[in-house]
């Protein structure tokens, strides 16, 4: 009960406000249900068509062609094909995290992925035209102009203070251990094991001797190998 | 227009890819479902919640502050206000043309739009959960400063 409330944190909350404000004003009550609905629709359009393509990526492109396209080799083009992609997604920064999750895991560099991140928030195409419209060419064009060069150096300084391994966060005991069995998974986080992402489900194989056959991306050489640990 | 092109892509390539082998279309569908279940779990009480802060905040304050008189603070409120909120861009500018009409400040208005698209402390769990916490923080935090610098560069610009 303690553990299902603390996961949805959040939810708890909002629902917590919501029903505060409902007995409170009940006009900011419908006003905060309607604002959330423009929201929800927004995602409910963008993010299946996003997380589908980010599967596709996941199961059709080999490692090989993300690392030389997106890895730390990759040079100047890499950028600009990750500026590229970014700028003509559709969605929220939100709809980027898992995109840009796949292409981590594939190979892509630290660098390449801050760049799809930050373009995909705020150097969208199709969002320049409503710019123009609202706020003027000087502005969207002067804005433009400095985030390109801004963004490709954003993605050096992160990629100079963080590193690959630091991605994983540092909280569990016998992390070496939990780590080696979460390398064998594909690392897609898709949670159909039952699992929040790969990291919880290697947990729960080396601490509760876990079933080794939850994996839905993985395929038998994965299945194979978490059978061949620790036994 | 953007959403029915990304639509039709990804059914086109869904296309393609059962045309050419059913178990992988299978099982990278079954990902994108694990995938969008995850996302929308965690995002959906993150969207309700600034909904309500929106409707309980009214734009009258985030005008004032983005107003203020004060090249160098307007912009900092606009970057700290963009940060916290995370609005569709197609609300967001109309929203920013309004303000600027209305006589808040172009460095305001610069850095609201910058870090509303790139800084999310709203979404800063999902963030950790896909990239970790030293990543999430450092990308919010120097996309923070960012902001401001584009900010100041486009007064020195326009």
């Amino acid at each position: 009960m303690i553990e299902t409330i603390k996961k949805n944190k959040i939810n708890v909350i909002t629902f917590l406000a919501y029903g505060i404000v409902f007995f409170y004003n009940k006009d900011l009550f419908y006003k905060g249900l309607d604002n959330s609905w423009g929201f929800i629709r927004e995602m409910i359009e963008i993010l299946p068509a996003v997380m589908i393509i980010s599967g596709l990526i996941g199961v059709w492109v080999p490692k090989e062609m993300i690392i030389k396209n997106f890895g730390k080799d990759s040079g100047l083009k890499g950028k600009l094909i990750s500026v590229f992609i970014g700028s003509v997604s559709a969605g929220p920064i939100y709809a980027a995290f898992p995109f840009a999750q796949t292409l981590l895991t594939k190979g892509a560099s630290i660098s390449n992925i801050v760049i799809i991140i930050s373009s995909w928030a705020v150097m969208k195409i199709p969002m320049l035209i409503v710019e123009v419209k609202f706020l003027g060419f000087p502005f969207a064009a002067s804005r433009y102009f400095l985030t390109l060069p801004g963004i490709i150096l954003l993605g050096y300084l992160v990629n100079k203070f963080v590193h690959k391994k630091d991605e994983l966060i540092n909280t569990e005991s016998d992390l070496d251990e939990i780590i080696k069995i979460e390398e064998i998974l594909p690392g897609f986080n898709c949670g159909v094991c039952g699992y929040k992402n790969c990291r919880a489900y290697a947990s729960a194989i080396y601490r509760k001797s876990e079933e080794k056959d939850l994996c839905g991306p993985g395929n038998a050489e994965v299945i194979k190998a978490l059978k061949s640990i620790n036994s | 227009m953007n959403t029915v092109i990304l639509l039709s892509a990804s059914v086109l390539a869904v296309g393609v890819s059962y045309y050419k082998d059913q178990m992988k279309t299978k099982k990278s569908l079954m990902m994108a479902k694990g995938m969008f279940l995850n996302t929308a779990g965690s995002i959906i009480g993150i969207l309700m919640l600034i909904g309500l802060m929106l409707a309980i905040i009214p734009p009258e304050v985030i005008k004032d502050l983005l107003g203020n008189s004060s090249l160098l603070l307007s912009g900092f409120y606009g970057a700290v206000i963009g940060a916290i909120t995370i609005i569709p861009a197609f609300i967001a500018f109309p929203l920013a043309s309004s303000l600027f009409e209305s006589g808040a400040n172009l460095v305001g208005i610069a850095a609201f739009i910058t870090t509303l698209t790139m800084v999310g402390i709203a979404t800063l769990p999902i963030e950790i959960e896909h990239f970790g916490k030293k990543f999430a923080l450092v990308r919010n935090g120097l996309s923070f400063l960012l902001a401001l610098l584009i900010a100041l560069g486009m007064v020195i610009i326009l």
